[in-house]
């Protein structure tokens, strides 16, 4: 079985091929500029799970089932945090389309729908396009497909008509009759083959249409054709006074950059109102926070993995896409690689103390385990249960404490994500921890750490391990008494599930009432004890994925795969 | 003055008839299937029943009387027949309004067409002869035209059709009116307009179109037809004695100051508060633009604020609040002329404060704040940045130069015989400086890149390292395919531009378009020292040679070049 496990997990996990299209639909859909080379590797990725579902067709779908599960579960949480971070910019985009309808309007009266040319018979109004740039604060525009998609959506729901235009339809080839043609296909299924704008003044005056904003979304602003896209600027400003379109221009780089481009009589037709969006930082943090720490689910990574995703982030790609893509293959080959015998174990702890629970995998689960007692002593079975149990509990304080520094470090601007691979790491825990090991108990820790002295924190600091943690530990020890207060009340909210330390923070609260601000706090004692890296816990290979090497090499043949169209473009 | 006189007695009888003549004209030529058919009456502009005399045309454009008279004279009086007539002038100086409401006023029909919305021969044919046809696009038709035309030669033969059926039908129709009334209906003319005539050009098929658009008068022979032509270039641009009787050309010159002024103190609430804001702005702007659209979209904001301390717009200010006015309105002047662009934000009042405090609260590291990167950007996508910004800034002349000086220190045989091929590359890249200047091909880019990234290795070293040592390292060995990756994202964000590729090698050169500024933050936000690097690059690559460079392309992307750096 080992031997069996080890070969499928060079492949992604054994599966039938529906479900492979599945888990690669992922892909395509966020990574719009890769559909070639993804539809192009999937026949191959068909080959190579054949033989494999083959021999052990049972183990497999578990295996597949085990995966999802978890991976769907972490996935429906990245993307209602990201669907909560962008409701708020929607929102306000959807108030100013309003607004913005209200001020065009009375220039737009219903009457003469066969005058074909809109004629400004008020020649004192000089007609604007009201455009929102909605500033997208990554350079890298894949992530926002679903974005904009979302907002276009978003803004349908609200009785808007809303066309999505891409750079695609303002390429220099296809020149204005191309992007015409896919606006109007945007309104009317069918497509014209000669595309003009008064075919889309009669339809909006026509079908009762009257009456709602057109708002035209285009995705990249900067990746369009320049002349292409100020012509259809020019064009949509001279028929504004018939059709109210709206415009929606996402801009990657900066505000000046419309300015840098668009030559002046066009910038003239614009009315421009500046949105933005969460920076991919700010997103980042965000998913790392629902999907790797706070989801405490049975996958999580190593801290080498996360080095590697922090860095390929940080220094090559810098696309959320990518960094769920790996995360995505870092958990199949999780899955695909680990005895499966403790990977359902793990699933069951899991359900149970979720509460709900998934009978089929309970079912599964309890079979394969069934099945495995005839070799195995109950024994170990009950300490690996037990064990599980405990892994878990140490992972929930663990998130917890990570999320109560990040939250100290907010002000700080420091990065979840960064904080995140220092937490992960084995090293920076073990050196806390030896630091101290003499000292025992739980209850002597704050009576000490008030008196202690900061040569050991400073000694951290020199050092360069754990140098983020320590910075928000020191920062935390100098709060003012008000802050601190706050800092406490959040944390209180934050661990109140945690009963250990949520009691730590009560007796800290305490004590800080009761020396009225005097009292400085120290929490390594905190990080030492409760912050212990999945790494260091006992049977953490059931959840944790620590092959970087794997992971590295998969998904740098992954970004190769769907680079080399665009790499070869710099040659031509 | 005469001339202009008679459409203004006539004006009653026109409206009459334009009322009297509806559905019995040319109903069957469309099956639109709408609330009122279409009649000839619909090519006249206004409102029906709306009375838009002669002064109230020429007050409407202040500065514009002589060239109104002079258009309402060439257009003659009713059913007289005209010559085309080319009407030109700068961007925003009234040409299309001033053409449009003088057909509103003459109450004639007009048929007009844009070569801005008609990007295309076959659009712009169908749109003028489906507003002749009086022809309705709607679901009924699927959105179709009165005719597909598409060839120049299709376009004369409709057009002469619909001209022809109109002017019968009308001939008839003024006939009755005539036994009716005194005889004079909204006449026998029908005007073709064109506008934005200089898009034409740049049509691929401008050159055939322009001369059948000039040289329809002659080919229709029809005395009810009138021509406009209207276009910001001047005629000479246009007809180089092709044989056509050229247009009778009337130049709208720019406003003069006067005029600006007349033309902004119109509709204005409060007229003297207005007066003083433009006594102020109004001079310092004219030495910029006297284009109205671009005063008028500076001016509104500004005006605003003028108006910021007065708590009642209504008040007639006095000698004292002007002054008042201006010492609290002057800071803002000189700004607003340097700003072309203005965008707002529509952020939520919680937010604004928000960020108002945080920026209160980090006072210490604000300096550092202003000039943060405000976009994410892969760090090896900002090396690369750099890299482009030194290649476009160093003239590659001194790279190659110095490179010959000391390319002998390595005494490789392969290497001296390439670098041969870099002689002849530097002769090349000498030509083509002077072709495209700035311009750098992508395997001096690299060349750069690598480089730098080496030298940045040193500082970011120490934090790679304790991540585990995965970190910039891989920008070098790892992933060159990536760094071309970087390269189209790069391209696409319009920091670097490609073009002037050499027609002979065919290989593709590529220019920074970013600005020093821009570059700063970057190299701030890696913390890059490039000011020790601008300028004296040259001396930094001394040992870089071109046939690592080529050596170092992605195709042997694992070994790294032997690139030393002298600092």
């Amino acid at each position: 079985m080992a031997a069996s496990s080890a070969s499928a997990g060079d492949s992604p996990p054994p599966s039938s091929p529906d479900a492979a299209q599945n888990n690669l639909q992922h892909f395509f859909i966020l990574h719009k500029a890769s559909e070639k080379s993804t539809s192009s590797g999937k026949p191959r990725k068909r080959l190579d799970l054949c033989p494999t579902k083959l021999k052990e067709g049972d183990e497999g779908c578990l295996r597949m089932e085990a995966f999802q599960l978890v991976w769907s579960g972490i996935e429906s949480s990245i993307k209602d945090v990201l669907r909560n971070m962008n409701a708020h910019v929607f929102n306000q985009i959807h108030s100013w389309v309003c607004d913005s309808f209200g001020a065009i309007k009375p220039i737009a009266p219903f009457s003469s729908p066969l005058g074909p040319f809109p004629i400004v018979t008020h020649a004192t109004c000089c007609a604007q396009l009201f455009t929102a740039l909605l500033l997208t604060k990554n350079m890298e525009s894949v992530d926002d497909f679903s974005t904009f998609q979302e907002l276009g959506l978003c803004l349908k729901s609200h009785g808007c008509h809303v066309a999505s235009l891409s750079s695609l339809d303002f390429s220099p080839k296809n020149g204005i009759a191309g992007s015409l043609s896919s606006l109007l296909r945007q309104f009317f299924i069918r497509s014209f083959d000669a595309a003009d704008m008064s075919i889309l003044a009669s339809w909006y005056s026509q079908h009762g249409n009257y009456g709602s904003p057109v708002v035209v979304i285009i995705d990249d602003m900067e990746r369009c054709s320049i002349p292409v896209l100020s012509d259809f600027i020019l064009m949509l400003s001279e028929w504004v006074v018939k059709i109210p379109v709206i415009l929606i221009m996402g801009v990657a780089t900066t505000l000046d950059a419309p300015s840098n481009i668009l030559p002046s009589n066009v910038l003239k037709k614009l009315c421009p109102c500046k949105f933005t969006l969460g920076s991919p930082a700010e997103r980042m943090d965000a998913v790392v926070e629902a999907a790797l720490v706070r989801q405490c689910s049975s996958f999580a990574v190593g801290h080498k993995v996360a080095i590697f995703l922090r860095n390929y982030f940080l220094n090559q790609d810098g696309t959320l896409t990518s960094f769920l893509r790996a995360l995505k293959i870092a958990c199949v080959q999780h899955f695909s690689s680990e005895p499966l015998r403790l990977i359902l174990g793990g699933l069951l702890v899991k359900e149970d103390t979720k509460g709900s629970q998934n009978e089929k995998v309970i079912k599964c689960a309890s079979q394969v385990l069934c099945h495995g007692r005839d070799q195995m002593a109950e024994q170990t079975d009950i300490n690996i249960a037990h064990g599980l149990t405990e892994l878990k509990r140490l992972q929930m304080l663990w998130s917890t404490v990570v999320l109560c520094l990040y939250e100290a470090g907010k002000c700080d601007k420091v990065q979840l994500l960064d904080l995140f691979c220092e937490a992960l790491d084995p090293d920076v825990y073990n050196s806390f921890a030896s630091d101290n090991d003499n000292r025992t108990g739980l209850g002597k820790k704050f009576v000490t750490s008030l008196s202690n002295d900061h040569c050991m924190l400073e000694q951290h600091l020199s050092s360069r391990k754990g140098r983020l943690i320590c910075q928000v530990v020191c920062k935390v020890r100098d709060l003012p008494a008000a802050l601190l207060c706050q800092l406490l009340k959040s944390w209180e909210v934050l661990t109140v599930n945690v009963l250990e330390i949520h009691d730590m923070i009560k007796e800290l609260q305490s004590l800080l009432k009761f020396e009225e601000g005097s009292c400085k706090p120290d929490l390594t004692d905190i990080s030492k004890y409760f912050m212990m890296p999945i790494e260091c816990m006992h049977l953490h290979e059931i959840f944790c994925f620590r092959n970087v090497e794997k992971l590295q090499s998969v998904s740098i043949a992954m970004a190769a795969l769907i680079n080399i169209p665009i790499a070869a473009t710099c040659y031509l | 003055m005469g001339k202009e006189e008679s459409p203004k007695t006539t004006r009653r009888t026109t409206r009459s008839s334009a009322l009297a003549t509806p559905s019995k004209n040319v109903v069957e030529e469309t099956k639109a299937s709408s609330s009122h058919p279409p009649t000839l009456s619909d090519l006249v502009l206004g409102e029906k029943g709306e009375s838009f005399s002669a002064d109230d045309l020429l007050s409407s454009f202040p500065g514009r009387r002589n060239q109104i008279l002079e258009l309402l004279r060439l257009l003659g009086p009713q059913n007289s027949p005209m010559f085309p007539v080319f009407v030109y002038g700068g961007t925003s100086t009234g040409k299309t309004s001033i053409v449009v409401e003088t057909f509103r006023h003459l109450k004639r029909p007009l048929v007009y067409s844009s070569c801005l919305t008609c990007y295309n021969p076959r659009i712009l044919f169908e749109s003028v002869l489906n507003q002749l046809f009086l022809h309705r696009k709607n679901a009924a038709n699927g959105y179709s035209s009165a005719k597909r035309c598409e060839s120049p030669s299709d376009f004369v033969n409709f057009l002469r059709d619909a001209l022809v059926s109109i002017l019968v039908n009308t001939k008839g129709n003024s006939g009755k009116v005539t036994s009716k009334r005194s005889g004079k209906s909204n006449g026998n003319m029908i005007y073709l307009v064109f506008d934005n005539l200089e898009r034409l050009r740049g049509w691929d098929k401008g050159s055939t179109i322009l001369p059948l658009l000039f040289n329809l008068y002659d080919i229709l022979k029809m005395p009810e037809v009138g021509l406009i032509f209207i276009s910001s270039a001047s005629p000479d641009t246009y007809y180089s004695n092709m044989g056509y009787v050229e247009p009778i050309p009337l130049y709208l010159p720019d406003y003069t100051q006067d005029d600006l002024q007349k033309i902004f103190m119109r509709n204005q609430a409060n007229k003297k508060l207005y007066s003083s804001f433009l006594s102020v702005v109004l001079r310092p702007f004219c030495r910029i633009t006297r284009r109205v659209d671009e005063l008028s979209s500076a001016f509104s904001p500004l005006f605003t604020k003028y108006c910021e301390p007065i708590t009642d717009l209504n008040v007639v200010p006095n000698k004292e609040t002007n002054q008042r006015l201006y010492n609290f309105f002057r800071p803002h002047i000189a700004p607003a002329l340097n700003e072309t662009f203005k965008v707002s934000s529509q952020q939520s009042p919680e937010v604004e404060v928000k960020e108002r405090k945080g920026k209160g609260g980090t006072k210490k590291s604000r300096d550092f704040e202003v000039e943060e990167l405000d976009f994410h950007m892969p760090t090896s996508a900002k090396y690369l940045l750099i890299a482009a910004f030194l290649a476009s800034r160093n003239p590659a002349t001194l790279d190659s130069s110095l490179f010959d000086s000391t390319g002998g220190s390595n005494n490789r045989k392969r290497k001296r015989k390439l670098s041969d091929k870099s002689m002849e590359q530097k002769e090349t890249a000498e030509q083509e400086l002077l072709l495209n200047p700035g311009s750098f091909p992508m395997e001096r880019l690299l060349a750069i890149f690598q480089c730098i990234t080496s030298v940045g290795e040193g500082p970011l070293d120490e934090e790679e390292q304790e991540d585990g040592g995965l970190g910039i390292q891989d920008v070098n060995g790892g992933l060159m395919s990536d760094v071309l990756l970087q390269l189209s994202s790069l391209c696409s964000a319009n920091f670097i531009v490609t073009g002037g590729s050499c027609p002979l090698e065919g290989s593709t050169r590529y220019r920074s378009t970013v600005s020093e500024d821009m570059a700063l933050k970057v190299a701030r936000s890696i913390k890059f020292p490039l000011s020790n690097w601008d300028n004296t690059i040259e001396h930094k690559f001394q040992t870089v040679s071109w046939c690592q460079v080529s050596a170092g392309l992605p195709s042997n992307n694992c070994s790294k070049p032997p690139i030393r750096v002298t600092s």
